[in-house]
């Protein structure tokens, strides 16, 4: 489904991430894991057509989109959750919901199950985004990127700022989600998290990609283990 | 006292629709426009030159209204460009200076070409008794007209996807991207309004006192001074700003003099950034 080709990007000029090459298929769950600094973020952001790219081929169901503006990578099909979620803190979680179906009118069978899968949201619906716990502006950001029925949900480190029971709890919802066969790419710090619901996965380390495999490669991989997975 | 509140209120509710099409465009855009109140004034002679050509009221306005909206997307297609490909502060202060720069091209060319020309809206009847204080019925109609375009502002921003998509964009415009919304389609349409409600008020105005080609800068000045206090990017915030400082510019004026109560909003927009830089009700500071 997202396949990746060369894709070297970075800020003013200066790399960040270099040549990377990676794909989604459908229905699969990609992990890109790497610690801070590795250039999760400017990979996602260039992918999702927030950032300028130096180089890169990047193809959606076959169609070129790099290059393309975020907005339009958004009408294609591409939901992205990023980090600091920019949700819109003086509108409520209802208004939030329906923007995220834009330009459509919001299905009331897509309705229904976000606020199934996160029935804190239902709870809140008048209430303004900028208002709630953390863990609920997380359960909101995805249920908006999820009103608009995405082919891929991209999401970068989804557990940013989340106690861990909130963080593992949103990691089962993206279970769920899993389960009803929805193609997902999360780039993750906390790597156990992002093993729980992947396939496979990349390691990107110092803007290049040092690793792939499927997720038990990736774990029984003594490298991982003891960078990321806290295994001497 | 009365009459000065309720003439107050009549001045204000106009401010107040002034300052929405001014905020909105800023809070959307970061673009401030000193052309505004040319906007306003442009609209006010094209109503003026079409009755004069014989059109029926009526008709007149709706051209009037047309031609706001035309200035406001020839604004975003044109002199704007150059303003679009920066961000932040110099966006803002290059919009300051390029609009400024047409204000003074505008006045020069309406002052020079038509020095007399005005738009005088007169409505018909006696005066209508509101609290034992007699009121014109141009004032009447044009605060029916103001409250009425507020109302019809509201539900569009509360009730249309559009509305929605706009207020969006004034939210977290990296958000509304991600949604799919393509923020310089909303700048543009912003724009478009921002003309229309600068047409509205030069002709409700109009029916209160001749609007003439002079007015654009004072017009500019009030609808700044509003907005700043109101809160840049917020519509709710110009309206109660504008009835505030409506009725705090009669007032004085009653009192102490008209000259003075142009200093008196400058001193009250002043104390209020001091006390509340945000605004009333701001979005961006």
């Amino acid at each position: 489904m997202l396949d990746v080709k060369q894709l070297s990007s970075g800020y003013q000029g200066n790399d960040v991430v270099h040549d990377v090459d990676f794909h989604v298929d459908t229905g699969e769950v990609v992990m890109i894991i790497g610690s801070n600094g590795a250039g999760k973020t400017t990979l996602f952001r260039t992918i999702c057509g927030l950032l300028p790219a130096s180089t890169a081929q990047v193809h959606f169901d076959g169609q070129e989109i790099s290059g393309l503006p975020a907005e339009q990578v958004a009408q294609l099909g591409i939901s992205f959750v990023p980090a600091e979620r920019h949700l819109f803190p003086r509108m409520t979680v209802r208004e939030n919901l329906i923007l995220g179906a834009y330009p459509h009118k919001p299905d009331s069978e897509t309705m229904s199950s976000v606020l199934e899968l996160f029935p804190r949201l239902e709870e809140r619906m008048r209430q303004h985004a900028g208002t709630m716990s953390g863990g609920e502006q997380q359960m909101l950001a995805v249920g908006r990127a999820l009103m608009s029925k995405p082919r891929l949900l991209v999401l970068d480190e989804p557990s940013t700022g989340l106690a861990p029971l909130l963080a593992q709890a949103a990691y089962k919802a993206l279970g769920l989600l899993r389960a009803r066969g929805l193609t997902v790419l999360v780039a993750e710090q906390q790597v156990p998290l992002a093993m729980s619901i992947s396939d496979r996965g990349y390691v990107l380390e110092n803007g290049y990609i040092r690793l792939q495999g499927t997720t038990e490669e990736l774990a029984a991989n003594p490298g991982v283990r003891s960078a990321y997975l806290g295994v001497a | 006292m009365i009459a000065n509140i309720l003439d107050g209120i009549v001045f204000g509710l106009q401010l107040g629709l002034l300052a929405t099409g001014l905020t909105l465009v800023y809070g959307l855009g970061g673009v401030l426009n000193m052309a505004y109140g040319q906007i306003a004034v442009v609209s006010a002679m094209v109503v003026a030159f079409a009755m004069d050509a014989g059109l029926p009221v009526l008709p007149a306005v709706v051209v009037g209204l047309i031609a706001g909206g035309l200035v406001g997307l020839l604004l975003d297609q044109t002199l704007l460009r150059p303003v679009y490909r920066l961000h932040e502060e110099p966006r803002v202060l290059l919009s300051l200076l390029l609009t400024l720069g047409l204000s003074f091209i505008i006045d020069g060319f309406l002052i020079w070409r038509y020095p007399l020309q005005a738009l005088s809206l007169h409505i018909g009847g006696g005066a209508i008794d509101i609290l034992g204080v007699p009121m014109r019925r141009g004032s009447l109609v044009a605060s029916a007209i103001t409250l009425m375009t507020f109302a019809g502002l509201f539900l569009f921003f509360r009730y249309t996807s559009l509305g929605l998509a706009i207020r969006s964009v004034i939210e977290d415009e990296e958000g509304a991207r991600l949604v799919g919304i393509t923020p310089q389609k909303m700048m543009r349409l912003i724009l478009i309004l921002s003309g229309v409600l600068a047409a509205v008020v030069a002709v409700t105005r109009s029916m209160v006192t001749p609007v003439d080609t002079t007015a654009g800068l004072s017009i500019t000045v009030f609808a700044l001074i509003v907005t700043v206090v109101g809160g840049l990017g917020s519509v709710a915030g110009a309206f109660f700003a504008g009835i505030i400082l409506g009725i705090i510019n009669v007032v004085a004026a009653s009192y102490i003099g008209s000259y003075i109560s142009l200093i008196i909003l400058l001193a009250a927009a002043a104390l209020t950034i001091l006390i509340r830089p945000a605004g009333l009700l701001g979005v961006k500071e």
